[in-house]
């Protein structure tokens, strides 16, 4: 197979008000996301020729919250569109596949969007993800709560570990404007006395439900010199998609998706972890960050409870982790959060939170990108470089 | 009163599954070509692809495989369930399945615990597969 290293960018990127907005259509959010990344890229409508969108979850196979609408709606011709959706893991396989598709010119310019008013509409994030509703089994929660019980069984997960991955998040987000605890820090204590809502989880091991829109543009390498900002180059990529749903699941404690998409991504970046200046990991529960690091091969199995401390990942740390504040403490838009969070960094747009001297961390150079879907059903890994 | 949980979704597909549990058996499909017994229900085994199948009946023993204890109720039906239990079941055979863990005390509820199950006759239609603390396989 022919190497995708460094063929394709990453252009633009578009935000939209988030947190709790009511009165918002979740394709409203879709549409000024995707708006505002081509604004970004500097480029006119009539350049954007593939579009990619994320169904929100009330409106899966609803006509009017489909691409061609949305194409419609943002005044696009198109000669690549879908509509994308291995849950959580989307955002990342949409920028694998706008890759390819531009490198062999299925299109030249790809937007690939996100929208949901997940908050304020009718959501179906507590409803039953994939089966169990007959014996109460709701939200996504269920199966992930059940995949952390099993981590501490057989290699130790658990609080002392999950306690470290929401602290830091938080002292990102307090650093972040638009996250939705910006103005709230939290302690161990407050971890520990947020009330637990499926055991072993509590309330601050769970990411957060969003209003908001999120998208991202890709093109080749060659046509992102000529766009408006820094591009963000694609150097690595993969994915593995393990399928099986909890019950009959035989990686609830590992490894996951990562471990597989993770060492394609190496590969072809020709890097290794070491290479990695930071992570954005897609954080539905805190678990997940800690199966998806070990998958990467930042610890051995088991070992996450020496290496994830507070003060590595956070602000100032050696290996900084969700630094928006993730999906835990900034806002939850199906792992668009991580991947426009990469960009931003690497461009050097991120304010106070920006890696490098203003955050006593490294200068940003290669960052990794997780995305996990269904539960722990679908990954994605990039590896993407300024 | 009336049952104001939410049922099992029933479809084409996993009729016979349901329609066994109203009789109180637990049968699934064990492939008649390389005999592997799965779940849930599936056109074809996802092992060796084989059409051939027949509904074999489980012995209902196992062990706990996980557990989660909800804190929440999700839906105003459960409202006065919580704390109850959501468990990954290994059953003997070599399936497993999601169901509830019920009649103990959720602190006694330990991975890899034998469990046996019993169906709670839910409605006139529909019976659900649960566990207690058993024997076990």
């Amino acid at each position: 197979m022919e190497s995708m290293k460094d063929k394709a960018a990453i252009v633009g990127v578009g935000y939209t008000p988030q947190g709790k907005v009511p009165g918002r259509s979740s394709m409203s959010f879709h549409i000024e996301a995707a708006r505002n990344a081509i604004e970004d890229a500097g480029l006119k409508i009539g350049q954007v020729d593939g579009l990619l969108m994320q169904p929100p979850m009330a409106a899966i196979g609803d006509p009017m919250v489909a691409p061609a609408y949305l194409a419609q709606k943002l005044g696009l011709r198109v000669r690549f569109m879908a509509a994308h959706d291995v849950w959580g893991a989307s955002a990342g396989c949409m920028a694998q596949h706008a890759a390819w598709a531009v490198v062999h010119e299925l299109a030249d310019y790809v937007v690939c969007t996100y929208g949901e008013n997940a908050l304020s509409g009718t959501s179906e994030y507590g409803a039953a993800l994939n089966g169990g509703i007959e014996y109460g089994m709701f939200g996504a929660v269920a199966g992930y709560a059940l995949a952390a019980r099993r981590g501490i069984y057989e290699f130790g997960a658990g609080p002392e570990t999950w306690k470290e991955i929401a602290v830091a998040a938080r002292k990102w987000a307090n650093l972040n404007p638009a996250a939705r605890y910006h103005d709230r820090p939290m302690s161990y204590e407050d971890y520990y006395n947020s009330r637990l809502i499926v055991d072993p989880f509590r309330l601050f091991d769970i990411c957060l439900i969003s209003d908001g829109g999120r998208a991202f543009i890709v093109t080749t390498a060659e046509r992102a010199r000529d766009c408006k900002k820094k591009p963000v180059y694609i150097m690595g990529m993969g994915q593995d998609h393990s399928a099986t749903n909890a019950p009959q699941a035989t990686h609830l404690a590992g490894p996951i998706g990562a471990k597989v998409s993770g060492e394609e991504a190496y590969k072809m970046a020709g890097v290794t972890r070491k290479d990695i200046d930071a992570c954005e990991i897609y954080d539905c529960f805190t678990y997940t960050v800690e199966l998806t690091l070990a998958g990467y091969g930042f610890f051995a199995p088991g070992e996450g409870k020496d290496f994830l401390k507070a003060e590595r990942l956070a602000p100032g740390g050696d290996f900084p982790v969700n630094t928006s504040g993730g999906q835990l403490s900034e806002a939850y838009f199906q792992g668009f959060t991580a991947l426009t969070e990469a960009i931003v960094q690497l461009r050097g747009e991120a304010g106070k939170r920006q890696l490098g001297a203003v955050t006593k961390t490294r200068e940003p150079e290669i960052i990794m990108v997780s995305h996990n879907g269904g539960v722990l059903q679908t990954h994605s890994t990039l590896i993407l470089r300024r | 009163m009336s049952y104001e949980k939410p049922l099992p979704i029933i479809d084409e597909d996993n009729a016979p599954y349901w329609e066994y549990a109203r009789e109180h058996q637990l049968r699934m499909q064990k492939c008649a070509g390389c005999g592997h017994i799965r779940f849930p229900v599936s056109l074809v085994c996802p092992r060796c692809h084989s059409l051939e199948t027949e509904w074999t009946k489980l012995s209902g023993k196992g062990k706990v495989y996980s557990y989660v204890i909800y804190h929440q109720a999700y839906h105003p039906a459960y409202k006065d369930d919580i704390p109850y239990a959501v468990a990954i079941i290994q059953l003997k055979e070599g399936p497993r399945m999601e169901s509830n863990i019920t009649d103990c005390h959720m602190e006694d509820i330990e991975i890899g615990m034998p469990v046996e199950l019993y169906f709670d006759d839910v409605t006139g239609d529909v019976s659900l597969p649960k566990f207690r603390l058993g024997e076990g396989g």
